[in-house]
C-alpha cells in the first residue's frame, strides 16, 4: 500500500499535520497504537505558560519573539515564531469547520481552572472555559458556585474551593459549592459511584434531562452568576447543551477539566478526526508500527503489527509517537530508546540524572526534555548517525523542551505537526 | 494461579478510554464497561473466584476496547476468558443450538425448504421466543439447499487446473447460507487467474467460543488449523477467508484465547480483500465493468480489529461507477449469536441504533460490509439490503446484476 504520507501516532500533533496535508489533496495515512493523550488532557491549547524562572508568561507571542532566539534547539525554534502562530490560528480554524469553537485573550493568555482548583495559563479555551462573557464577570467579581453530581468521585468540588480560594485572583470572590442529583436514569442498582464522566456527558447528549438539569443547577447555584461543574455537557452536542444549559438557568456555565477521560480533550479528538476523514484521510486505530526500512537517505517503507508483512509506503513520514506515555520513547535501565527505528535520541546516560527527587520540581524533570534529536527540518539520524530526510518527528517526541514547565505542550504539538506538513509540502513543490 | 503470560491487566493504567469507546457500556449501564469488567475484576476473580461479577456477560468481545487502548491490554480476551472460566457452562438448549451452526447446517439445509418456511410462522417464532428465549423480532439467515461443498465438489477439478491457487476457507454461512458468496469468491479469483482450493473441516469457533464451548472449540480449531495447512503446503498456496470473524478467530482467536499453536496458517492466512488488493497492486486487475450504484460501507468490528478495512476500501474505490460513503465506524450490535438471546436483544439493538442511523442518512441503494452477522443485523433493522464486497467486485467483473 502506498501513501504520499504515512503519519505515525494519532493524537494532536499528527493529526494537525494530516489535516494540513490532507487539505491539498495528498493521500495520508495516520496509524494510532491506542487513543491519544488527548483524551486525557484539559481540552485547552498551551502556548507558554511560564518562563525560565516559573513566572507565568501573560503575552505568549511576544515573549517568544525573544525566547526563540536564545533557545536555538528548542521546537519552537524550529518553527520560527511567525510559523507558531500561523499553526495555531489554523488549526484554530480546522476546529472552527468542526464545531468546535476555540476563544483566545486577544494576544494574552488567560487561566483556566484545574480539577484541583488550581490556575494554569493556557493560550485557547473552549466557550465554557473561556470567552468574553466569563471574563467580564470575573472581573466583576462575580459570585461562582462550583458545583457536582451528588457521588461523582472524579471532582471535589470542596478540594477545588479551598485552593481557588488561596489564589490572590479570587481574592474578595464568592464561591460557594453545591450538589446536584441524577436525574431519574438508567438503573436505580447501578450505584452512581460507578458513573465516570463519560457516563454523565451521555446523560447530557440524550437531552431528556436537561430542563430537570436546569432547574437543579439554577437552585443549588442560590445566586452565583457562574456554575463551574465538572466538564461533561456531552460530547457529541456540547455547543447545543451549553447554549440550552445557559439559556435555562441564566447562568455563565463554566465547565472544569476531569480526571481521564477527559470530555474536553475528547471534543478536540473527535473534531480532529472527523475533519481529517472529510479531507479523505485514512484512519488506522489500533495497530502498532513495528520498523521500517531505511535505505540511503531514506525511510521507504513501515510495517505494522497487524499488516501481516506487508509494508506501507509513502513519499515521507511522520513521527509522531509522542513521549514516554504514548510509548513514543521508551525507558530502558541504561538508555532511553526510540522504539519504532531506533533513532538518535537525546538523553543522558547516567540514569541518577533523568529525574529530580521530588515530584513536581521546580525546575522539572529532566527526561521530560529527552527525545528524537532533529535538525532545523525536523529530520532525524538514524542511531548509526544517518540522516533520513524524509522522516520529520513532531509533537512530544522532540527533546529540548518540557511540556509541564512551560506549559507548552499542545502549542508545540499543534505547530511542529503543522510545520512538519509545510516541509513536505515545499518539498514536493 | 497467575499464569504468566496472561498478565497484561497489570499494564492497565485505569484511563478508561476503553469505556468510552465501547459500545455496549454505551447502550446499557448495566455493563459497568471494559475497564472494570476485565482489567479491574480480573484481579479480585483471581483472588476469589466467588468475586465473579455476573455483569461480565453483557460484553459482546467485539474488541473495541482493544483498539482504543493506548496500554495494549489484552481487555476482551481478559473478559471472554472469565466467561468460560468462571462461569457454569450453560445448558441451554438455545445456546447448545446457536453455538453448534455447523451441526445446524447440516441438518437444515437438508431440508431448507421447509425450515426457512416454518421458521417465520409466528407461532413458531412466539415458541421459540417463549420455550427458547430467541425474540420473536430477530429474523433468521435463510438456509441454502445442500451445502457449498458439494457445489465445490463438482467443480473442484477446473479449479486446480490454474497454475496459481488460493486455499479458501468457506466458513459456515457460505456453506450452508449463502453459496453465491462462495461462488463470487471463485468467479472474482478465477478472473485473476487464481484457482480456489477450497478447505473446510469444522466451523471456526466463533460461536463456540461465545457460548463457552470452549473444549469443542479447541477441537474445531485443531482440526481446521491441520487441514488448512495441508492444503496450503500442497499447493504452496496463501489461505483466505471471506469473514471478517472466521478470519479474526483462525489467526487471533485461536493463539490468544483459544491457547493453541496456529504458527502453521498464521503467516499465510489473509482476510480476502488484502488478498486482493495486494494482487491489483502488483498489477493482477482484471476487467471491471461499472456498476452504478451509490453504497454505504460498513466496516465490522473483527476486520477493525485484525487491521484491514483499508484493503476492502480500496478494492471498493476500484470498482467503477460505484459511489461510496464510508459510514463512521460504529458496531451493529448483533455480535454474532449475542443478538438472537432474549436477554441481549434491547441492547443489541440499541448498540446498533446509531450505526442505522448513519446509513438511514447516507441512504445508500445498498449496504456493503464484511461480516454476515453485519449483514442480518442491517437487513433486519434498516430497509436496505447488504453486500459483500466481493460480491460487489463479482457483479463487477462478470456484469451481473446487484
Amino acid at each position: 500500500m502506498r501513501y504520499d504520507c504515512v503519519i505515525i501516532g494519532g493524537g494532536l500533533s499528527g493529526l494537525t499535520c494530516g489535516i494540513r496535508l490532507a487539505e491539498t489533496g495528498a493521500s495520508v495515512a495516520v496509524i494510532s497504537t491506542g487513543m491519544s493523550a488527548l483524551h486525557f488532557s484539559s481540552g485547552s491549547i498551551d502556548l507558554f505558560g511560564y518562563n525560565g524562572e516559573g513566572r507565568t508568561v501573560y503575552r505568549p507571542f511576544e515573549f517568544l519573539d525573544e525566547f526563540v532566539g536564545s533557545n536555538p534547539r528548542h521546537p519552537y525554534a524550529l518553527c520560527g515564531a511567525r510559523q507558531v502562530r500561523e499553526a495555531l490560528f489554523y488549526f484554530r480554524g480546522q476546529l472552527d469547520l468542526e464545531g468546535i469553537e476555540l476563544y483566545n485573550n486577544d494576544e494574552s493568555n488567560h487561566f483556566h481552572v484545574t480539577t484541583l482548583g488550581t490556575l494554569k495559563p493556557t493560550f485557547f479555551s473552549q466557550r465554557s472555559v473561556f470567552n468574553e462573557k466569563i471574563r467580564l464577570a470575573f472581573e466583576k467579581k462575580s459570585m461562582i458556585a462550583a458545583l457536582n453530581f451528588e457521588g461523582y468521585r472524579d471532582f471535589y468540588p470542596e478540594l477545588a474551593v479551598i485552593n481557588l480560594r488561596r489564589n490572590v485572583l479570587f481574592r474578595n470572590i464568592e464561591i460557594i459549592t453545591g450538589k446536584i442529583v441524577y436525574p431519574d436514569y438508567g438503573d436505580p442498582q447501578r450505584n452512581p459511584f460507578e458513573y465516570r464522566s463519560v457516563d454523565i456527558a451521555r446523560i447530557f447528549d440524550t437531552e431528556r434531562y436537561l430542563e430537570e438539569l436546569a432547574v437543579q443547577i439554577r437552585n443549588a447555584a442560590s445566586g452565583a452568576a457562574f456554575a463551574a461543574m465538572p466538564a461533561f455537557l456531552g460530547i457529541s452536542n456540547f455547543k447545543r447543551h451549553h447554549k440550552l444549559l445557559q439559556e435555562l438557568t441564566g447562568l455563565l456555565i463554566y465547565e472544569i477539566p476531569t480526571l481521564p477521560p477527559s470530555i474536553l480533550g475528547m471534543r478536540i479528538d473527535n473534531a480532529l478526526k472527523s475533519r481529517f476523514a472529510s479531507l479523505g484521510g485514512v484512519y488506522i486505530a489500533g495497530d502498532t508500527v513495528t520498523g521500517g526500512s531505511i535505505s540511503g537517505e531514506r525511510l521507504e517503507s513501515v510495517v505494522t503489527e497487524n499488516g501481516g508483512g506487508s509494508a506501507l509506503s509513502a513519499g515521507s513520514f511522520v513521527l509522531a509517537t509522542g513521549s514516554f506515555f504514548s510509548g513514543g520513547l521508551v525507558s530502558e535501565f541504561s538508555r532511553v530508546r526510540e522504539p519504532v527505528l531506533d533513532l538518535k535520541v537525546y538523553s543522558d546516560a547516567e540514569r541518577s540524572r533523568w529525574y529530580a527527587p521530588e515530584f513536581f520540581p521546580r525546575r522539572g524533570h529532566p527526561f521530560l526534555e529527552y527525545g528524537v534529536e532533529t535538525d532545523e527540518r525536523l529530520n532525524p539520524k538514524t542511531g548509526d548517525g544517518r540522516r533520513v530526510k524524509n522522516l520529520y518527528c513532531t509533537g512530544a517526541l522532540l527533546p529540548y523542551y518540557n511540556p509541564i514547565k512551560e506549559g507548552s505542550g499542545g502549542g508545540v504539538a499543534v505547530s511542529t505537526g503543522y510545520r512538519a506538513a509545510e516541509l513536505i509540502l515545499e518539498g514536493n513543490s | 494461579m497467575i499464569r504468566l503470560q496472561n498478565i497484561s491487566f497489570d499494564h492497565c493504567i485505569k484511563c478508561t478510554v476503553c469505556t468510552v469507546y465501547c459500545p455496549v457500556a454505551r447502550a446499557t449501564h448495566h455493563f459497568p464497561g471494559p475497564k472494570q469488567s476485565g482489567p479491574d475484576t480480573e484481579r479480585l476473580r483471581i483472588k476469589s473466584p466467588e468475586l465473579l461479577d455476573e455483569s461480565l456477560k453483557y460484553c459482546t468481545n467485539c474488541k473495541r476496547c482493544e483498539i482504543a487502548c493506548p496500554s495494549n491490554v489484552k481487555i476482551a480476551d481478559i473478559i471472554q476468558s472469565s466467561k468460560w472460566r468462571y462461569f457454569k457452562k450453560s445448558l441451554r438448549p438455545r445456546d447448545f443450538f446457536l453455538a453448534h451452526t455447523d451441526l445446524m447446517g447440516s441438518v437444515a439445509t437438508r431440508a431448507s425448504l421447509l425450515v426457512n418456511f416454518f421458521i417465520k410462522l409466528p407461532p413458531v417464532k412466539l415458541f421459540l421466543d417463549l420455550f427458547f428465549r430467541i425474540p420473536s423480532e430477530r429474523r433468521f439467515p435463510k438456509y441454502a439447499r445442500g451445502s457449498f461443498l458439494a457445489w465445490y465438489k463438482k467443480h473442484r477439478a477446473e479449479q486446480e487446473a490454474f497454475a496459481e491457487r488460493a486455499v479458501y476457507f468457506p466458513g459456515c454461512y457460505v456453506n450452508y447460507n449463502n453459496h453465491e458468496l462462495g461462488k463470487d469468491v471463485v468467479t472474482v479469483l478465477n478472473a485473476m487467474n487464481i484457482g480456489v482450493i477450497v478447505s473446510y473441516e469444522k466451523c471456526c469457533g466463533v460461536p463456540l467460543i461465545a457460548n463457552g464451548y470452549i473444549g469443542r472449540a479447541r477441537k474445531n480449531a485443531l482440526l481446521n488449523i491441520n487441514s488448512l495447512a495441508a492444503s496450503a503446503a500442497e499447493s504452496g498456496a496463501r489461505i483466505i477467508s471471506a469473514s471478517s470473524s472466521c478470519s479474526f478467530a483462525l489467526k487471533h482467536e485461536y493463539r490468544n484465547l483459544l491457547e493453541l499453536d496456529n504458527s502453521a496458517i498464521f503467516d499465510s492466512l489473509d482476510y480476502i480483500t488484502r488478498f486482493i488488493h495486494e494482487r491489483f497492486l502488483k498489477g493482477n486487475l482484471p476487467e471491471l465493468k461499472p456498476v452504478r450504484l451509490r453504497a454505504a460501507y460498513h466496516s465490522p468490528c473483527h476486520l477493525e480489529r485484525m487491521g484491514g478495512v483499508m484493503n476492502t476500501i480500496e478494492v471498493l474505490k476500484k470498482i467503477p461507477g460505484l459511489d461510496l460513503t464510508i459510514l463512521h465506524s460504529e458496531c451493529c450490535g448483533i455480535a454474532g449469536t449475542y443478538g438472537f438471546k432474549k436477554e441481549y436483544y434491547r441492547v443489541s439493538q440499541k448498540v446498533g441504533a446509531e450505526l442505522f442511523k448513519r446509513i438511514e442518512r447516507a441512504d445508500p441503494q445498498i449496504v456493503i460490509t464484511d461480516c454476515e452477522t453485519c449483514k442480518w443485523q442491517i437487513e433486519m433493522s434498516t430497509p436496505y439490503r447488504v453486500e459483500h464486497p466481493v460480491t460487489v467486485l463479482a457483479r463487477s467483473i462478470d456484469g451481473g446484476k446487484l
